[in-house]
């Protein structure tokens, strides 16, 4: 069985230093493979292992609203968490190494059972989200520590305050309106916008207990891991060496247009280096908004390179009578060439419409 | 077509990281071999510890994430990293691109190459591992 450990309202070094420090210690031998499930203090923006923070979170916003930012050792994008976000780390021995999108598909199992019991149907999609309806409901990460070991997180969205997160994570646009808003929340969904209000996160947690089949009944850390856990936030969450190290893959933005008889196509991307971390599109001739998103969570951390592109349009577009997708493709990929030339950074939880930017 | 493994090199097999002893200057060259690249896909970014750092055979030299996947690179020998390739920071598909050549990580001056490199994989040993890495990796 796999040990539970239930906590809540964690600091944002407090709770990544716990979840590295198992990695370590299940890695070893001295502590066993264990699921946790928790939620963060209001709030903590957490950005991916490689990210630029000050290309992904307004820094100052955080600090005049008390949100704590910090780092996560898994890779991916930055993302709020709070106490509507159930915040989950598997932690499991060595195993062999398998494709990223394989594990985290494997990994993720327990949590579509759970969610699937609260009668939500998410899948998996691209590499690295769970989605519904096209709509982003839980990101997924995961981190190999030198002994093998793997931890897997996830942030499944019991609620999410998209207002909140526009505030502090870095968005493409210099203010915020009704309008954006609607856009970012149409990007993403929550358990309680799919199964009701009244969903409490303790109700959430439970399912994806049991969905991963971990001990009924939760326990606390032993004081040797406590002590680990200390150590990693003195020696490294809690310093600014970690949080605020830069990494020396540019950030880069660009954009482009395609004109269809059916009408016209804004198209943005958000490139790290050689990776797609954001796309958006907008165009009015789409059969429907979660199509749009869909796209786009599959293209969140997806290559760069044309054919790679025209591949997952290809497979997206399904022949449901949204755009053609090689026109769509060679559009994306045009906003990836016009990326490469520098431009101003920004970050991309979610990229809503930028073209009064 | 397998992913192309040269017998040049040694291989560390469960890091799947190839090292170059020059025997000239006693530095080992590290990087990705192909089979973990094919595992890993495109490489987003690499970190690499700064260098004079020590480190022993197994200790954390670096860190590289591809598809929302974070790893550490450990050393596949013991020694003091007196080289870093720093254009694969700045462009971590060059790793990709050329694992054997642009795509080099790092040098170690190695201290202990002699015992080391019988731990990794040389000459007619490599074959037969890539062969059953490749079933694997076809299975999964």
């Amino acid at each position: 069985m796999t040990r539970l450990l239930t906590d809540d309202g964690v600091g944002a070094a407090e709770g990544l230093a716990c979840d590295e420090a198992l990695a370590q210690r299940v890695g070893r031998g001295a502590s066993p493979p264990t699921l946790r499930l928790y939620t963060y203090r209001a709030h903590c923006a957490l950005v991916g292992r490689f990210q630029d923070v000050a290309h992904e979170v307004e820094l100052e916003r955080c600090a005049r609203e008390h949100v704590g930012v910090n780092r996560r050792p898994t890779g991916g994008g930055a993302i709020l968490m709070g106490p509507d976000q159930l915040g989950v780390a598997l932690v499991v021995a060595g195993a062999e190494r398998r494709r990223p999108r394989e594990l985290m598909e494997r990994l993720s199992r327990g949590l579509l059972r759970g969610l699937a019991e609260l009668g939500v149907a998410a899948s998996f999609r691209g590499k690295n989200d769970l989605a519904v309806g096209g709509r982003k409901l839980a990101g997924l990460g995961v981190y190999r520590d030198p002994s093998g070991a793997l931890l897997f997180h996830a942030s499944v969205l019991v609620d999410l305050d998209v207002a909140l997160m526009a505030r502090v994570l870095r968005m493409p646009f210099p203010a915020v309106g009704e309008r954006e808003l609607a856009v970012l929340a149409g990007r993403t969904v929550t358990v309680r916008r799919l199964v009701g209000a009244g969903v409490a996160l303790d109700d959430v947690r439970a399912a994806v207990r049991r969905g991963f089949g971990a001990d009924a009944e939760p326990t606390s850390l032993t004081a040797a891991e406590r002590g680990d856990v200390a150590a990693l936030v003195r020696d490294k969450y809690a310093t600014r060496e970690w949080v605020f190290q830069r990494t020396d893959v540019p950030d880069t933005a660009g954009a482009a247009e395609l004109c269809t008889p059916e009408g016209r196509l804004d198209v943005r991307v958000a490139l790290a280096g050689g990776t797609i971390k954001a796309a958006h599109l907008r165009g009015d001739f789409f059969a429907s908004e979660s199509a749009v998103a869909d796209l786009e969570g599959r293209l969140r951390w997806h290559s760069s390179d044309p054919g790679a592109i025209a591949a997952t349009v290809r497979a997206w577009s399904r022949g449901d009578g949204a755009l053609a997708p090689e026109p769509l493709a060679r559009a994306i990929a045009a906003a990836v060439e016009r990326a490469r030339e520098p431009s101003d950074p920004y970050g991309c939880f979610a990229t809503p419409e930028a073209s009064r930017a | 077509m397998p992913p192309h493994v040269p017998r040049d090199r040694r291989y560390d097999a469960d890091q799947h990281l190839w090292a170059r002893h020059d025997a000239g200057t006693g530095r080992v060259r590290v990087g990705v071999d192909a089979l973990g690249l094919e595992s890993l896909g495109e490489l987003a970014y690499v970190a690499l510890h700064d260098l004079g750092t020590t480190v022993r055979r197994g200790e954390p030299i670096g860190s590289l994430e591809a598809a929302k996947m974070t790893s550490t690179i450990v050393a596949p020998v013991s020694g003091e990293l007196v080289a870093r390739n720093d254009a694969v920071l700045r462009d971590p598909l060059r790793v990709n691109g050329d694992p054997y050549g642009d795509g080099w990580l790092v040098e170690i001056a190695a201290t202990r190459w002699e015992e080391e490199a019988a731990e990794l994989l040389a000459d007619d040993a490599i074959e037969p591992w890539v062969a059953a890495e490749v079933e694997r990796l076809a299975r999964t």
